[in-house]
């Protein structure tokens, strides 16, 4: 065997291997479009401004799933963007009690991988009845007056589903923001310290400015997490189509819809309407993945993002 | 890299073989007297989630009698015991309510499936008050179908105060549970409330298995209406007899047709059997019954296979099993779990059905 | 130099408020953790937990043999699936990738990376299972094996990447082909991050539910075959958590204590083996 055929023989391998993502990708495409299609036809655009979930008269919409799919996610990135930037902050910035540091990534690294079924199970025994009972009725009685904090509390709903997706994005919140904030050149912090800037001065003025493409980039990422989560959403979300402005109420979501009735779907209709709930919750992590992908990758330069 | 390979490449052909082989081991035991002996094979059912603790127990002690027949009973809810079957992606479907005609045309027409009653059982309203003790709840048709429907969202509204005198009912919110998932314990129960109440009909177009409920909260299978309603101060929900004793649930007294307040039970569900002659896959509604001791949301469970078994062995297997399941002996793990045993009428008609399944042309029921 | 009150007082603040950002995200770490050690070992330590396939209601004893050997079976196979393919195209990436081709691999794979992943399972179902007739933990791998080639195949790249061009060039002058100084030379110079990418990625999927729903189905039965439905952790724990029943309950805990071990082992065992390697 000659030395320029065992190149080209490795080279055919390695550009099959490549072959084979592309693939997949198309088969994925196809897994996902081909059965949509029958809803698709049938209800065209319409689908995503109906409210009506009904198997009975075969009449689908997913507007519910997709207000319950963004309420939540941004519930939980609204309580997670605060608390991850301040705990990034302390991880790349904050000279005081260093020690921490390494404790707190590892404990950090050990939450994400924590599965999201067990974070449901922890959910669905403990959170919600700390809901129902401790945090839902403190919002009604504190912010009764706001249309968000009304109405009966069963402990499952919006709200719960939202800190649940923001226990869960932590993690990539936290991870990212310190990777772009440690990003952010060393000169300029220093500089203005040297400028006889306060530490909280450099952060609001100097750091968050300069950081701030790489740190929206972070949320948007996060939100690509939220809004696909499915299993530990699903056990506390209650699971009832509805648009309410209640965030005690109980909701559904896009994945939520999919995962419990995926199997028992009679008719090309019902399961292509779910398979049309798949195909607009791709899209819609598609998009936001691609953006938050574009705005990390610009601004740490290339560096992989680990998440 | 290509040793490596080669070595990876042999693993998966190890696994795959080592795991490849015969699903079980031992010999095949023998059945008692009657009761065919299944050649081994790995069964796939999937369904009802209402029979679902029967069929547990029931598999768990056929897997002891015969070690070389695996069943795996997947529940889902019936929906997908339908909905799979039509796919063939399981060897059986289980449902609570037998096919409709287009249910049917999807499997290649009626004449394609065969569907068997395997027990009876009947429909609870569970609650979960700490003030009103358990069986002290009474509950009528307008009242079932006022809280179903929303309009009655108060414990201690003034329609059910009225029939409950003496029962401190507590000014709490009344939290429903419904099924998330397709569901024929939901059928059974709709089917119950379309037919007593013309406003719950006309607002939600009649009985089904998912339905667009008025009110209330979704939960997966019979279990997960349980769970939510034990853990849910001032909850109320529809599940099966079995999971309410089971769990120790507080359930609510019935009116029945007759007037009559009864807790469902096994005999209730027996009595309303009775009371229609001749069910079968297309007269199989008992809701409503009259009868004194009747208990209302009462209902047979189906399962649903093809009449031509494409697996003569898997087919043979399935069969038997199915058989052993309505003989007295299959019917005593319904009975300990408080489902009612089939009516003989109804147990002949199983055995009728099940001798028209064949493979390739030929039967394979052996049972005289 | 001394700084106007109100300045020390704002930055003073800040810092606290830092402190508190950093404990408020610690808490439910140690929360999740307490409660599911706590919860989770009296079953774990029940007999037969480790021994015994599920009992149905009502039979005393049962355990989680059906899902452990169903929770390795499935990742196993994934596995197999996912490495050899995952590590070769971040090998075409790295030595044949800078081009459009390569681009478009990375932009995939990054794509991949952000579905949800009940995606993954919808394509098993459609793939494997519907065209099987019959589910399967070998649709489950199927599906499991996609979720986890973008992480396998980027930790290849990167891995690659860092192995210094000097070392490619002392092959070639050699007079060593292309291929074998990158199948003797670079990979394994770069195992280690290979080897890390690929236990992280195990790990993910050890962990997931979503995927397996549609495909693994669940087995209450110890099952080995891969042609046939088999039962899971992940599945367990969902199950069990909405059964109305303390002991299947008390399971889903213990179950839960026994998947995050298995996680936490497995990250912890990779991360040892990046220090390892970077030193």
């Amino acid at each position: 065997m000659s030395k320029g055929s065992g190149d080209r023989i490795f080279r055919a391998i390695a550009y099959s291997a490549a072959a084979l993502i592309l693939l997949i990708a198309v088969v994925f495409v196809i897994a996902l479009f081909i059965p949509a299609l029958p809803a698709i036809t049938k209800f065209g655009l319409g689908f995503f401004v109906s409210r009506t979930w009904d198997p009975v008269r075969i009449q689908f919409g997913a507007l519910p799933a997709i207000y319950g799919t963004l309420v939540t996610s941004a519930i939980g990135l609204l309580i997670a963007f605060p608390i991850g930037l301040g705990a990034a902050l302390f991880l790349a910035e904050d000279a005081r009690l260093r020690f921490l540091r390494g404790p707190l990534s590892f404990a950090i690294e050990l939450l994400a991988g924590i599965p999201s079924v067990v974070i449901g199970l922890w959910a669905f025994f403990v959170l919600t009845p700390l809901m129902r009972d401790s945090v839902d009725p403190f919002l009604k009685h504190t912010l009764g007056f706001l249309p968000f904090f009304q109405g009966s509390a069963s402990g499952y709903g919006f709200l719960t589903a939202g800190v649940v997706l923001a226990i869960m994005v932590l993690p990539i919140m936290i991870a990212l923001s310190r990777d772009v904030i440690r990003a952010v050149p060393r000169s300029l912090r220093e500089a203005s310290l040297a400028l006889g800037a306060t530490n909280a001065e450099t952060i609001w003025s100097v750091i968050l400015p300069y950081a701030r493409v790489g740190i929206t980039g972070a949320v948007l990422l996060s939100l690509g997490r939220a809004l696909g989560e499915t299993i530990a959403v699903t056990m506390v979300i209650g699971n009832r189509p509805q648009i309410t402005s209640s965030l005690f109420a109980s909701g559904y979501t896009l994945p939520s819809v999919i995962a419990n009735e995926f199997t028992e779907a009679v008719g090309d209709v019902y399961l292509g309407a779910l398979f049309y709930l798949g195909v607009v919750l791709v899209l819609i992590t598609i998009a936001v993945n691609v953006i938050a992908r574009l705005l990390v990758w610009r601004f740490t330069r290339g560096e992989t993002v680990s998440a | 890299m290509k040793s490596v390979l080669v070595a990876l490449s042999a693993g998966v052909a190890l696994v795959l073989t080592a795991c490849g082989g015969s699903p079980t081991g031992g010999n095949p035991s023998t059945g008692g007297p009657g009761v065919p002996t299944p050649p081994a094979a790995s069964l796939t059912g999937a369904g009802a989630t209402f029979p679902k603790p029967y069929y547990d127990a029931a598999n768990f002690a056929y897997n002891k009698k015969f070690s070389q027949v695996n069943i795996n009973y997947g529940g889902g809810g019936s929906g997908a015991g339908i909905s799979q079957l039509t796919k063939k992606t399981v060897d059986y479907g289980a449902s609570d309510v037998p096919l409709s005609a287009k249910e049917a045309a999807a499997m290649g027409g009626s004449d394609k499936v065969i569907q068997i009653a395997s027990t009876l059982g009947t429909v609870s309203l569970a609650y979960n008050l700490d003030s009103v003790a358990d069986g002290h709840l009474k509950l009528t048709p307008d009242t079932i179908a006022g809280i179903f429907l929303g309009r009655i969202t108060k414990w201690n509204d003034a329609a059910l105060a009225a029939d409950n005198s003496g029962v401190s009912l507590p000014n709490q919110d009344i939290h429903v549970i419904h099924r998330s998932d397709g569901s024929g314990t939901s059928y059974i129960f709709t089917d119950y409330l379309s037919s007593v109440s013309p406003d719950w009909k006309a607002k939600t177009g009649g009985p089904g298995k998912s339905i667009t409920w008025p009110t209330g909260d979704g939960a997966q299978g019979n279990a997960g209406v349980a769970t939510r309603i034990t853990q849910t101060p001032g909850a109320i929900g529809y599940v099966e007899l079995a999971y309410v004793l089971q769990t120790k649930m507080k359930q609510a007294a019935l009116k029945n047709r007759d007037g009559n307040y009864v807790i469902p039970s096994a005999a209730g569900a027996t009595a309303a059997a009775t009371a229609f002659i001749g069910s079968s896959p297309s007269q199989f509604s008992i809701v409503n019954a009259s009868g004194k001791d009747s208990a209302p949301i009462s209902g047979y469970s189906w399962i649903i296979l093809y009449k031509d078994q494409a697996d003569k062995t898997k087919g043979t297997a399935l069969v038997d099993y199915l058989y052993w399941l309505t003989t007295a002996e299959g019917q005593s793990y319904a009975i300990t779990l408080h489902y009612a045993a089939l009516p003989s009428s109804m147990a002949s008609y199983d055995l009728l059905a099940l001798k028209d399944v064949t493979s390739g042309g030929s039967a394979l029921l052996s049972v005289s | 130099m001394s700084l106007p009150l109100i300045r020390t007082l704002v930055d003073r603040l800040v810092a606290g408020l830092i402190v508190l950002c950093v404990s408020v995200a610690a808490v439910p770490v140690l929360v999740l953790f307490l409660f599911v050690l706590i919860n989770g070992l009296p079953g774990m330590l029940t007999p037969g937990f480790f021994t015994d396939p599920p009992h149905p209601q009502g039979v005393p004893g049962g355990g989680v043999l059906n899902a452990i050997i169903g929770t390795l079976e499935i990742v196993g196979i994934g596995s197999l699936l996912a490495v050899p393919v995952g590590a070769l195209i971040g090998i075409f990436l790295s030595e044949y990738g800078r081009n459009q081709i390569g681009n478009t691999v990375r932009f995939i794979s990054d794509v991949f990376t952000g579905l949800p992943s009940i995606a993954f399972g919808i394509f098993g179902y459609t793939v494997v299972v519907l065209t099987t007739h019959h589910f399967s933990a070998l649709s489950a791998s199927v599906a499991l094996a996609v979720l986890m080639l973008p992480v396998i195949l980027r930790a290849t790249e990167t891995a690659l990447v860092l192995v210094p061009n000097s070392l490619r060039e002392a092959g070639l002058a050699l007079g060593a082909p292309r291929w074998r100084v990158t199948l003797e030379i670079v990979v394994p110079a770069a195992l280690g991050g290979i080897v890390t990418g690929a236990l992280l990625a195990m790990a993910r999927a050890a962990g997931e539910t979503a995927p397996l729903l549609f495909t693994a189905f669940g087995n209450d039965i110890v099952q080995t075959n891969p042609l046939q439905p088999m039962g899971a952790l992940s599945l367990t724990i969902f199950r069990n958590a909405l059964v109305p029943y303390p002991n299947l309950q008390q399971q889903a805990w213990a179950a839960a204590l026994l998947l995050v071990t298995l996680v936490a082992a497995t990250n912890i065992l990779a991360r040892i083996y990046v220090r390892r390697i970077q030193r």
